[in-house]
């Protein structure tokens, strides 16, 4: 018997006249792994919020159907009645830390719920210890990088021993190491606990080898419901790129100009003298695309910045010829201006024209008079790809350009950057099939510091 | 020490500077708290330490020309309408810096605050109206969360070669910065409340006992508030 049902459920929020999701129906067997697949804005994370019982009850809207959890019906029994049996790991973890303490955090879920006194420290660190983050919880919250906020933001969910666990995009700040960490433990609990886990994913190849069954979302409508073995091969025949590498974007035959950017033995440390990039080295060439891969906390994003000129290095030499142009990971940063073409004008001297044709090769043609904040996630990444776009610099430099991009998206965008001959583009990234796609060269910054070259 | 009372502590000396009469005691009730503002580590403390000292240095020169106080005349100026004539006067200004010394105090009492306290456990020690509790803490947390946000637009737009320059430069950023702060503040409702906050029948983490700094600084608050209404 299923622990959580949907049947025949609709809904669309209240400044929408589209659904976000149509008609679907689908039930959640106990212990069991379900992926949900889709392109962004296709109602994943509404699918989610609909069994967390957050729609309607949080986003309003027009709700139809019927979604129940544990024998609860999530129209009559809201969130907070419904935490404890649900718990939910949103996208964004920043978005969700309500103290500054790691402890006093991962205790708060259990709190609500009515935890006796006497438990709550003792379950909260039980938590903490299954994610490998029991020594973070005397820190700050603030102190953490991504990867380690959102382990901790895993562990209040898992504190609650939820019968359902809803997992939202739950590694797109990972590296692909403690991705596959996080997915073998919510794999665990499903096995050993029988809780019933779903989540959605923009990076499926390692999902599909851990899940038992996939949903495909397509504007809205539950296109695919099915064991992994068939959806493999449904995906095959029709959503390709969730199952391709990467594959090929069809450019060849790349061939390197002069160096755009040189960094010879540079080092930087933050405030807290923790040295962060050390003695490291690195060179550019026009036409020539670079990813640059490692673990949460190598120190990535930090050689990026100090290529972009954002950051100057404490020791070490920076050679930089032309104009460079720095996207961060965090689209939400590119919304200074009322409208779409306005802001990606920011940094072309207010030129509409070739804002228009910026937003125009990012797919966001018929957008200049949105304003940024209308945007979905998706959208955003792209006027903000468009706005460091729109310079044409010679060093182009992307800090995680496919967080929550779907695969077919970040195909587009691999074909993008690769038609450009004249820049030299360096991209940070945890997408190991999307660096394989787009760059001609991956750089590994290991733990101790060490360049691989593949 | 616990929170509660060090928050009581700091409450008891902004009551003292608003109690107080004279000039030099409430300068030297704003040095106490700007020392105890200025060990709090650096980036942390100069936006608070910029907001205290600026608003109050900012009250301190405007007070003269609104006020019409008499006294000696240092400086005399134009004659404005509905203002009258602008001038500085001994009364004024000794005025002026009482004030500000006042506002001083004040806001760096709050700095201290915002700089110093486990607001978790300020939440956790409240009895009562534990959600005004907390929706204080999270206020408090607005400022250097704005302060992140600020450095990270501004990153955004030195990362397509755009220095914001000058103060109407930085201005400009304000409102992106408001909408992103209430963008943020749906995002936390809805994670709070998945996590079932707002529900009936919740406990909470059992508190440290009370040691011998917590009875003495609740005692230094009510002894702050005495002095400063009688003496000060």
């Amino acid at each position: 018997m299923a622990l959580a049902r949907a049947e025949n459920l609709s809904f669309a929020y209240p400044a929408s006249t589209a659904p976000a999701i149509r008609d679907v129906s689908a039930g959640l067997a106990p212990g069991q792994v379900t992926l949900v697949l889709g392109r962004s804005g296709s109602g994943k994370s509404t699918l989610l919020r609909a069994f967390a019982g957050l729609v309607p009850h949080f986003h309003g809207g027009r709700f139809s159907g019927r979604v129940e959890v544990a024998g609860l019906d999530t129209r009559r029994h809201g969130p907070a009645r419904l935490a404890g049996t649900v718990a939910t790991l949103f996208q964004d973890p920043e978005g969700q830390v309500v103290f500054t303490r790691v402890l006093n955090e991962v205790a708060f879920g259990l709190e609500n719920v009515g935890t006796p006194p006497q438990e709550i420290e003792a379950r909260a660190l039980e938590a903490l210890e299954s994610v490998g983050a029991e020594h973070l919880s005397g820190r700050l919250v603030t102190e953490l990088s991504g990867g380690e906020l959102q382990r901790v933001c895993l562990a209040a969910t898992l504190a609650l021993e939820p019968r359902l666990l809803l997992l939202d995009e739950p590694t797109s700040q990972l590296d692909p190491e403690a991705a596959e960490a996080l997915l073998e433990l919510a794999v665990r609990l499903a096995r050993d606990r029988g809780t019933t886990v779903l989540l959605s994913e923009q990076r499926p190849a390692l999902p599909l080898t851990l899940c038992d069954r996939v949903l495909f979302l397509e504007d809205g409508h539950l296109e695919f419901d099915g064991p992994v073995d068939q959806a493999r091969a449904w995906l095959e025949e029709h959503q390709s790129s969730f199952v391709s590498a990467g594959g090929d974007v069809g450019v060849h035959l790349r061939h390197f100009g002069e160096v755009a950017c040189r960094l010879d033995r540079v080092s930087y440390a933050y405030q807290d003298h923790l040295l962060v990039v050390d003695g490291a080295s690195l060179e550019l060439r026009r036409g020539e695309i670079v990813a640059l891969v490692g673990r949460n906390g190598s120190g990535k994003t930090t050689l990026a910045k100090i290529a972009a000129g954002l950051l100057e290095p404490l020791s070490g030499r920076v050679e930089r010829r032309g104009r460079a142009t720095y996207l961060s990971q965090d689209p939400g940063r590119y919304v200074l201006r009322e409208r779409a073409d306005e802001e990606v004008a920011v940094g072309v001297g207010g030129d509409l024209a070739a804002a228009s044709r910026t937003l125009a090769a990012v797919g966001l043609a018929g957008y200049e008079s949105r304003h940024p904040r209308d945007l979905s996630s998706g959208e955003r990444e792209r006027l903000a790809l468009a706005a460091v776009l729109a310079p044409d610099p010679d060093l182009l430099v992307l800090d995680e350009p496919t967080r929550g991009v779907d695969p077919e998206r970040k195909h587009e965008l691999a074909a993008l950057l690769k038609a450009n001959t004249e820049r030299a583009t360096l991209v940070v990234t945890h997408d190991r099939a999307f660096a394989r796609a787009v760059a001609d060269r991956i750089v590994s910054l290991a733990p101790d510091r060490e360049f691989v070259h593949a | 020490m616990r929170p509660a009372p060090a928050a009581a502590l700091l409450f008891g000396l902004a009551a003292a500077a608003l109690l107080a009469r004279h000039t030099v005691s409430v300068a030297a009730l704003a040095v106490v708290l700007l020392a105890v503002c200025l060990r709090a580590p650096v980036p942390r403390r100069w936006p608070y330490l910029i907001g205290a000292v600026g608003s109050a240095a900012a009250l301190f020169v405007l007070t003269p020309f609104v006020e019409r106080l008499p006294g000696t005349v240092f400086w005399s100026g134009p004659t404005i309408p509905v203002v009258g004539t602008l001038d500085v006067t001994s009364t004024e200004l000794s005025g002026a810096l009482f004030n500000a010394c006042r506002l001083a105090a004040v806001s760096l009492a709050f700095s201290a605050y915002a700089l110093w306290l486990d607001h978790d456990r300020l939440v956790q020690a409240a009895g009562f109206a534990r959600r005004s509790v907390l929706a204080v803490a999270l206020a408090t947390r607005l400022v250097p969360a704005l302060e992140r946000d600020a450095a990270g637009l501004v990153e955004a737009l030195r990362g397509r070669g755009v220095e914001p320059e000058g103060l109407r430069g930085r201005a400009r950023l304000l409102s992106p910065l408001l909408a992103g702060s209430l963008e943020r503040s749906l995002n936390l409702a809805e994670a709070m409340e998945a996590r079932g906050f707002g529900r009936a029948g919740a406990t909470r983490l059992p508190q440290p006992q009370w040691g011998l700094r917590e009875p003495v600084a609740l005692a230094g608050a009510t002894l702050a508030v005495v002095v400063g209404a009688l003496w000060l």
